[in-house]
């Protein structure tokens, strides 16, 4: 049987008839076909699943699409407005913080989440955010130094 | 991965939660965070028919001060909350520090202290803070209610009092009395995303700043089949002057309550050696925060 929800994905708002055993992951990316979030491990240790439900990231392949009912999701294709990428993308861009891609998505959500509470995060602050998120290119390096970037890029712009 | 076929409830009150539970019992498995249910789902370790969400029942995720003589924690509260909360922080450390170490952020923002007791996983990071909290569960159903010591909840590997018709409600804990403080610290390999190797709560009472430990819990998980009390180290501290050598003593003699096991997250050898240093080390912790205590 299937129940009907209401969510609010990247602003928009959606209405859809989902089976109870479907997982928000696979709502968004096989039904809406926003295939921005990964399906890595399907288990919650990997991270690539990442999206922003309420505000708060979580790893969309343990969250059911019927417990998404009524609430706001944010997913990264929702993250550049009017074509221009986010501080966050742009600055990942820069640092050369991608490699193959695949943890982007979440890695960025997840510093999202963090820069959108803490404006100026330690590096420790920032690592934190992202222990939820595997990069198995070995590029935490540069990945902790664009939110870095991004975080001052972030702060610079709201001063100015 | 997919998750098996199953039918969702998705009850608004308390009382329909019982009602539900009272009907499908044994058929229903109760869902929070999801963080430990889904992936057993997934793994087919679990195929329940009914899934009954009790995201939406009012109250579940409130932690509720009583005039400073004690605290509600709704079973729903996810450990994301607990860590950042002040209140727990400063009175009830154990656990917002226990909080803080489950899993990453994006599981911390799901899984609930509820959720992580009823699933009563030996090396769960919950357990112990609750048992040196000496804190009380409300178990509820259609037909009562009951109030059980944590000391007295787990059965064993998974298994805890909990009856198919019952819900965990919320946790009971008062607030421990002046010169009080505590810890936790767990041991793993990695910092996030982590099941413990062996984890060591603490809670100590001091009669003053300088005076002797009149009370003192210690919690181990990870360490036997359930977490378990260090009592004969509880006993040796009471009543005496807090010093390293008397913290050793009490470490050494935690590694005779345990019965830890050799598997890939480590051996029971190192299990054992880590237990004595770190109920040492967090009794150590525990003291300095009873001693800089402040009403």
């Amino acid at each position: 049987m299937k129940t009907l929800i209401q969510l609010t994905v990247n602003g928009e708002p959606v209405e859809a008839a989902v089976d109870a055993n479907r997982t928000l992951l696979q709502f968004l990316r096989e039904d809406l076909e926003l295939t921005g979030a990964k399906h890595g491990c399907g288990l919650g240790d990997c991270g690539a699943c990442t999206v922003i439900l309420d505000g708060k990231p979580v790893n969309s392949c343990l969250v059911l699409a019927v417990q998404a009912n009524g609430r706001s999701v944010l997913t990264i294709e929702g993250l550049a407005e009017n074509g221009k990428l986010h501080p966050i993308q742009q600055a990942f861009v820069d640092k050369g913080a991608i490699q193959c891609g695949f943890c982007t998505p979440g890695m960025i959500l997840s510093a999202k989440a963090l820069l959108d509470t803490n404006t100026k995060p330690t590096e420790i602050e920032i690592r934190t955010a992202i222990s939820g998120n595997l990069c198995r290119c070995t590029g935490y390096q540069k990945i902790v130094q664009a939110i870095q970037d991004a975080a001052e890029a972030m702060t610079g712009k709201e001063g100015s | 991965m997919l998750l098996p076929r199953f039918e969702y409830h998705e009850p608004t009150t308390l009382e329909d939660a019982l009602n539900l539970l009272h009907e499908l019992g044994g058929n229903a498995r109760v869902l929070a965070g999801g963080t430990d249910l889904l992936v057993k789902m997934k793994r087919k370790l679990e195929k329940p028919s009914h899934v009954i969400s009790v995201a939406r029942v009012p109250g579940m995720d409130q932690i509720i001060p009583r005039n400073g003589h004690a605290v509600t924690i709704g079973a729903g509260v996810t450990a994301a909350e607990l860590a950042r909360n002040e209140l727990v922080m400063d009175r009830f450390t154990p656990l917002a520090i226990a909080a803080g170490k489950l899993g990453a952020p994006p599981i911390r923002n799901r899984a609930s202290i509820g959720g992580n007791l009823a699933n009563a996983r030996p090396a769960a990071d919950f357990p112990p803070p609750c048992m040196v909290l000496n804190a009380t569960l409300k178990l509820k159903s259609a037909k009562g209610e009951r109030d059980i010591p944590v000391n007295d909840f787990f059965r064993g590997p998974g298994e805890t009092v909990i009856e198919p018709n019952e819900l965990l409600v919320s946790l009971h804990i008062e607030t421990p009395p002046p010169w009080s403080g505590g810890s936790y610290i767990k041991l793993g390999a990695r910092k996030a995303m982590e099941i413990s190797m062996v984890n060591v709560a603490a809670m100590i009472t001091l009669q003053s700043a300088d005076g002797p430990i009149v009370d003192v819990r210690i919690a181990l998980g990870a360490v036997a089949p359930t977490p378990v009390r260090a009592l004969a180290a509880e006993d040796l501290l009471v009543g005496a002057i807090p010093s390293e050598e008397l913290f050793r003593k009490a470490g050494e003699i935690g590694v005779g309550m345990c019965s830890p096991i050799t598997d890939h997250r480590g051996t029971m050898e190192y299990r054992c050696m880590m237990i004595e240093v770190l109920t040492k080390r967090c009794l150590t912790e525990a003291l300095a925060r009873a001693k800089a205590w402040k009403p």
